[in-house]
């Protein structure tokens, strides 16, 4: 029960009135860049990272995880109200989201989406407060091979488990860590890969692989179908929304197996996005009215918001207690953690006490604030969407080239960034995932220093890595996920072939 | 018209050449093992063994028309690679005028020029539009959180 002493510790610094302030701000910028496409969670949080710089890190982070909460939700109002997912993780609340909005039903398909969405934020956030001091704990004894081969298990299971096709998924990866070693090494000094150009020494910065992937990336995709945003009236009627949220408990199967499926996918790294289709999919097979999914149900709407915000909320606990972020949003603000000073992973409970209590208790209430505000600014950021395309497009053009630029005030960081643009639109377009990419770039110099410092505690001996039985245990998962697309393929003769149905095609369409 | 195949192709090439850098670049480090540990290309050097299988696999799966669902024949029509090329050549001249327009005067122009050139608004509403832009970046950088976007170089030979 130290936990719960630790956790009202926590909300004494998260409900301040500068604390809440920053909430407020935070979760409206996020619903605006959940709103716009183009722009997601990931740029929006990195476009203020640099603002962040003179803050408290407990502020910092309080305001940046509030974006993404608010990010979260945004992304939800165009799905339901115009059929145009804000963000990858609700393209699965188009499904039923859409439909039952265009049969009249705009403020329950809403409520119906922020209640079951809360409800899986709310179980994400039980989970971390129960479960990441334990983990922070266990992985205190951790030595280099052991940090490895967790590493080794976060990359295994986006092969594994994160649905695209896997040997894409590695290339993303292994790209990923070679951008993560350009610069200067830092175990040796010496400079690598900056291929001829001095200006590379520095690295390259996240920040600017994420404006280009994401922002102009996501835009090209964009501008390519037209968007015709007819949107269906966006009045909330508030009696509609408390008999909505009233009507959730029936659900409560389908709340509770959605929250375990977005929980599971959220700490293991397959990210928000294949939770929400995950848990879609599995509710349609096992829900009494499944053959009714696509026209407007209920449990269609509640199954991937729920699993989005559960897995999106407990991505954060790899995050703080083992260093290694949940999904692509994650890892920006793991970057933002470390170039704070904080070194993620499990000393932070250790050291820095108020800061993840601090956090944690934040979004308890940053996660009520986002519902209220979503539901009062729906008709604000419904008439956005009318804004033409053509207008919103340059502006977005324009944050994008001054966020790269903002990072370390270098043009070629532009240049990159539009690079990255063209590299964002190829992958999205050809399926290749996006988010293990980014993990790869922010943490791969620290997976790499895991892998030399074991090779130098074994003198060079892979041995080490099966040295006890927790390493063994966790490398041995890790070669398990990796060759589990391997066996599903060769299983596949021998079970009756999948139907390509229009879900699958769309989850083709948006796996990141 | 780019067919599916054809991007697939391109992608493992730009992936593949990318991951043959990498390798050539990480030779210069040393790889394998010396007396600090482990050599600084080593690492590198393995994930860009990785890139160029990768690709080569992705490049033969690309290429045969395999049955998967995703293998749709067209990629971009003619229609959409014009909406793509309307967003990123403008965007592109708009970058590569930074250094010497300043980002304030480039912004300006970019967001006038694609507002006001294919008329999809107004000449004086694009006017304001990109007036507004402008005045915002230099209140919300250069004010508020004292970032210095560059002035270009005409600017600076104005004295700027």
């Amino acid at each position: 029960m130290d936990n719960l002493g630790e956790l009202l510790h926590g909300f004494t610094i998260a409900v301040t009135v500068p604390h809440l302030a920053l909430m407020v701000v935070g979760v409206l910028l996020g619903i605006l860049v959940g709103v716009l496409p183009g722009l997601g969670a990931p740029n929006g949080v990195s476009l203020l990272l640099p603002l962040t710089f003179g803050m408290q890190p407990v502020s910092a982070i309080i305001l940046l995880s509030s974006m993404y909460w608010g990010a979260l939700f945004g992304g939800s109002v165009t799905s339901i109200l115009f059929n145009i997912p804000g963000e990858p993780s609700s393209v699965a609340t188009t499904f039923d989201g859409y439909p039952m909005a265009r049969d009249g039903r705009p403020t329950t398909a809403l409520a119906t989406a922020f209640g079951s969405a809360a409800f899986g934020a709310l179980i994400g956030v039980i989970l971390i407060t129960f479960l990441a001091s334990w983990v922070a704990q266990v992985a205190l004894a951790f030595g280099p091979p052991e940090y490895f081969a967790v590493y080794f298990l976060a990359f295994a299971s986006f092969v594994g488990m994160g649905g695209a096709a896997p040997i894409k998924t590695v290339v993303a990866l292994a790209i990923g860590f070679a951008i993560a070693a350009i610069g200067i090494d830092t175990v040796s000094g010496s400079v690598r890969l900056t291929m001829g150009i001095d200006e590379l020494v520095k690295g390259v910065n996240f920040v600017v692989a994420v404006m280009g992937l994401f922002g102009i990336g996501e835009l090209l995709v964009a501008v390519e179908e037209e968007f015709h945003a007819r949107a269906v009236s966006s009045k909330i009627d508030w009696r509609e929304v408390f008999r909505a949220v009233g009507r959730l408990p029936r659900h409560s199967v389908a709340l509770l197996r959605s929250a375990a499926i977005g929980c599971w996918m959220g700490i293991t790294p397959g990210g928000p996005t294949a939770a929400s289709f995950m848990s879609y999919g599995i509710a349609r097979r096992f829900s009494r009215r499944g053959r009714y999914f696509g026209t407007g149900e209920v449990e269609g709407i509640i199954s991937p918001e729920t699993a989005d915000h559960a897995a999106g909320t407990s991505a954060l606990l790899p995050m703080l207690s083992l260093g290694i972020p949940g999904s692509a949003t994650a890892a920006v603000m793991m970057g933002g953690l470390m170039i704070w000073g904080l070194n993620p992973g499990p000393m932070l409970f250790v050291d820095q006490k108020d800061f993840v209590w601090g956090l944690i208790a934040s979004m308890y209430v940053g996660n009520i604030v986002a519902v209220a505000l979503v539901l009062l600014t729906v008709p604000v950021f419904a008439a956005l969407m009318r804004i033409p395309f053509v207008v919103i497009a340059p502006l977005i053009v324009i944050i994008c080239v001054v966020g790269a630029y903002s990072v370390s005030n270098s043009y070629l960081d532009v240049v990159m960034m539009l690079g990255f643009g063209i590299v964002g639109y190829l992958f999205k377009k050809l399926f290749y995932p996006l988010a293990p990419l980014v993990l790869a770039i922010v943490i791969g110099d620290k997976a790499e220093d895991a892998f030399r410092q074991s090779m130098l505690m074994s003198k060079g001996s892979l041995g080490i890595f099966f040295a006890n039985k927790l390493v063994t245990c966790l490398i041995v998962a890790g070669i398990a996920l990796l060759l589990l697309p391997l066996a599903l393929q060769l299983a596949r003769p021998w079970r009756k072939p999948i139907s390509p149905t229009a879900e699958t095609t769309a989850q083709e369409k948006v796996i990141i | 018209m780019i067919s599916r195949r054809a991007l697939e192709l391109a992608t493992a090439v730009l992936t593949g050449s990318f991951g043959a850098a990498v390798v050539v670049s990480s030779l210069d480090n040393g790889i394998g093992w010396s007396s600090a540990g482990v050599d600084a290309g080593t690492f590198p050097f393995l994930t860009g063994i990785i890139i160029v299988l990768g690709s080569l696999y992705n490049l033969v799966r690309g290429v045969l028309p395999a049955a998967t669902l995703a293998n749709v024949p067209i990629a971009i029509t003619p229609i959409e690679l014009r909406r793509l090329a309307g967003l990123f050549v403008p965007a592109a001249i708009f970058v590569a005028a930074i250094p010497l327009a300043g980002m304030y005067i480039a912004s300006a122009l970019y967001v006038f020029a694609v507002l006001a050139m294919p008329r999809h608004q107004s000449v004086p509403r694009a006017l304001a539009m990109a007036a507004a832009t402008t005045l915002a970046l230099y209140v919300v950088f250069e004010r508020m959180f004292q970032v210095s976007l560059p002035h270009g170089a005409l600017a600076a030979a104005f004295g700027f």
